[in-house]
């Protein structure tokens, strides 16, 4: 009892050593050579603690970006990135190991319904599946739940989404690459929905954003880190100037404050970068080892995967998609405070990566028109559902940080509305 | 002789990149190759100097805007995860470099 009482105390604790481990038996379960093993789980190990690291310096420059932005507006400015609120999430909020299991268990469940149903959908973007059990772990602990059933319940919620995104968007997907072959697993699926929606009735499928002659200039957005410097240097130097150099004073010292605006906007990326380097070496063992299991266990499986492999089906709907959810998420940025709600400022991946997808679903429903115009609305829809997240995120105490992936927004809502109220009755 | 080097390539390094790296790890094993494969974002793609890389189409006239070692072979994908596509592009690669 002793021997077991260390292990759930002293290691089950160590959201490190949990996610290891459990790359660990995926490993040991393909019947992989003992170096391959050990290889493995340092890797995923590794990984872990490498988002830790990137967490640390994002949490960093939001700090200091939420205190000149309070102080040159005299508002909240709220940055979306999922990136920081998982990262905030695993380490300041230490809820890491919950995090770790509630992404097995929604694999689990995934694997569940897809052997059982006739939706044979394995939801393999590893990143995404990340976001959706941090969502599910932090709202799950608002509301309540702890434990062994806070873990359960996110694997059932989340594994529903796992299965059910692929699903609803598929019809759309096929149309796109003309195949059954491949479905999107991507979080922000309802939004692309929305956009179809939208596209339908005020488009015209007779034209394509394919026709259209786009500057080449923009291409260079396809470069993840480099379009979010393109954006988050001018919103920290704007930040600061109206901020002042007073304001900036407690942090940057004796050195000039542009200045450290400049170098702290770079800084936000450098930690997005290492996070998700630190992702990528987290999720390189455990995802291959579930696309092995479900092969087996599920005949006929469809992989659902990220965003991206439509990209080159629709290339310039892409960036149409990008430019008009941008649009749209700077009308909601100063529209939304007007009704009380938070200001959320643009986010610059979600607009491209959801944004680029968006894009291809307004395009093939409703054409050129279809895609600029329901890109708009896009942009609005995925800063006005998270805006309605910002007070539990402040209250839970995370940084200036809330998140634009609407499916997992759309998840923490549902926790938020049916799940705390039926804790309540309860307590 | 040392391992082929293979990157797969895509935005962020994180998705699509790694889904297209599992179609090509099946297409590797069918022929029983040992080479290596790994993924990564495009701005550290050039700078990691693998023998052959591969990603979407839409990247093209990014990597054409770099300066890549003429031994650097980029093939482009329509569907990333497409082993059929991929055996067509890539095998013809392999042979070049006497791989296969």
């Amino acid at each position: 009892m002793q021997a077991v009482n260390f292990i759930i105390q002293n290691i089950l604790t160590e959201a490190s050593i949990t996610i290891a481990l459990i790359a660990m038996v995926g490993l040991l379960l393909q019947k992989k050579t003992i170096g391959q093993v050990i290889n493995g789980t340092l890797k995923t190990l590794l990984g872990f603690q490498v988002v830790a690291a990137g967490s640390t310096i994002i949490v960093q420059a939001l700090t200091y970006f939420g205190t000149i932005f309070t102080e040159g507006f005299n508002m909240n400015g709220i940055i979306p990135s999922i990136e920081a609120i998982n990262g905030q999430a695993m380490n300041e909020i230490g809820l890491g190991s919950e995090i770790a299991l509630t992404f097995l268990a929604i694999f689990i469940v995934n694997l569940l319904i897809a052997r059982f149903t006739k939706w044979k959908y394995i939801f393999l973007t590893g990143q995404a599946n990340l976001w959706m059990a941090t969502m599910c772990s932090v709202f799950g602990y608002f509301a309540g739940l702890r434990g062994v059933t806070l873990v359960i319940v996110g694997g059932i919620v989340g594994g529903v989404f796992a299965v059910g995104m692929p699903a609803i968007a598929q019809p759309i997907v096929r149309k796109i690459t003309n195949s059954n072959d491949i479905a999107l697993g991507h979080f922000c699926t309802i939004g692309y929905m929305f956009t179809a929606g939208i596209a339908k009735i005020t488009g015209d499928i007779t034209t394509s954003t394919e026709e259209l002659n786009l500057p080449k200039s923009l291409e260079f957005l396809q470069d993840t880190y480099l379009s979010l410097m393109v954006v988050m240097v001018p919103l920290y130097l704007i930040t600061a100037f109206f901020a002042g150099p007073e304001c900036s004073y407690q942090f940057a010292g004796d050195s000039h404050y542009l200045m450290y605006a400049f170098l702290q906007s770079i800084q936000f990326v450098v930690g997005v970068y290492v996070l998700l380097s630190g992702v990528r070496l987290l999720l390189g063992e455990i995802v291959p080892a579930f696309r092995g299991i479900a092969t087996k266990i599920v005949p006929n499986a469809i992989p659902a995967l990220d965003c991206p492999v439509l990209f080159p089906y629709a290339p310039n709907a892409v960036i149409v998609g990008f430019v008009s959810t941008t649009i749209g998420t700077v009308i909601a940025m100063f529209v939304l405070p007007m009704f009380g709600l938070a200001m959320i400022l643009p986010g610059i991946l979600t607009n491209f990566f959801a944004g680029g997808t968006a894009g291809i679903f307004g395009n093939a429903v409703g054409g050129r028109r279809g895609a600029i115009i329901s890109g708009i609305a896009h942009g609005f829809f995925i800063t006005l559902l998270p805006a309605l997240l910002v007070t539990i995120f402040n209250t839970l105490g995370f940084v200036n940080a809330t998140a634009t992936d609407v499916d997992t927004v759309v998840a923490a809502l549902f926790y938020t509305w049916f799940i705390t109220p039926i804790m309540n009755l309860f307590s | 002789m040392k391992k082929l080097q293979l990157l797969m390539v895509c935005g962020a390094g994180l998705g699509s990149s790694f889904a297209c790296q599992m179609s090509v790890e099946d297409v590797v094993q069918q022929f029983d190759l040992d080479v290596s494969l790994d993924h990564t974002d495009i701005s550290s793609a050039v700078a990691m100097r693998p023998d052959i890389i591969i990603t979407a189409e839409n990247f093209k006239t990014q990597f054409e805007k770099y300066q890549i070692e003429e031994k650097i072979k980029i093939i482009y994908l329509k569907n990333i995860i497409s082993k059929k596509e991929i055996a067509e592009k890539l095998l013809p690669v392999l042979k070049e470099k006497g791989a296969l």
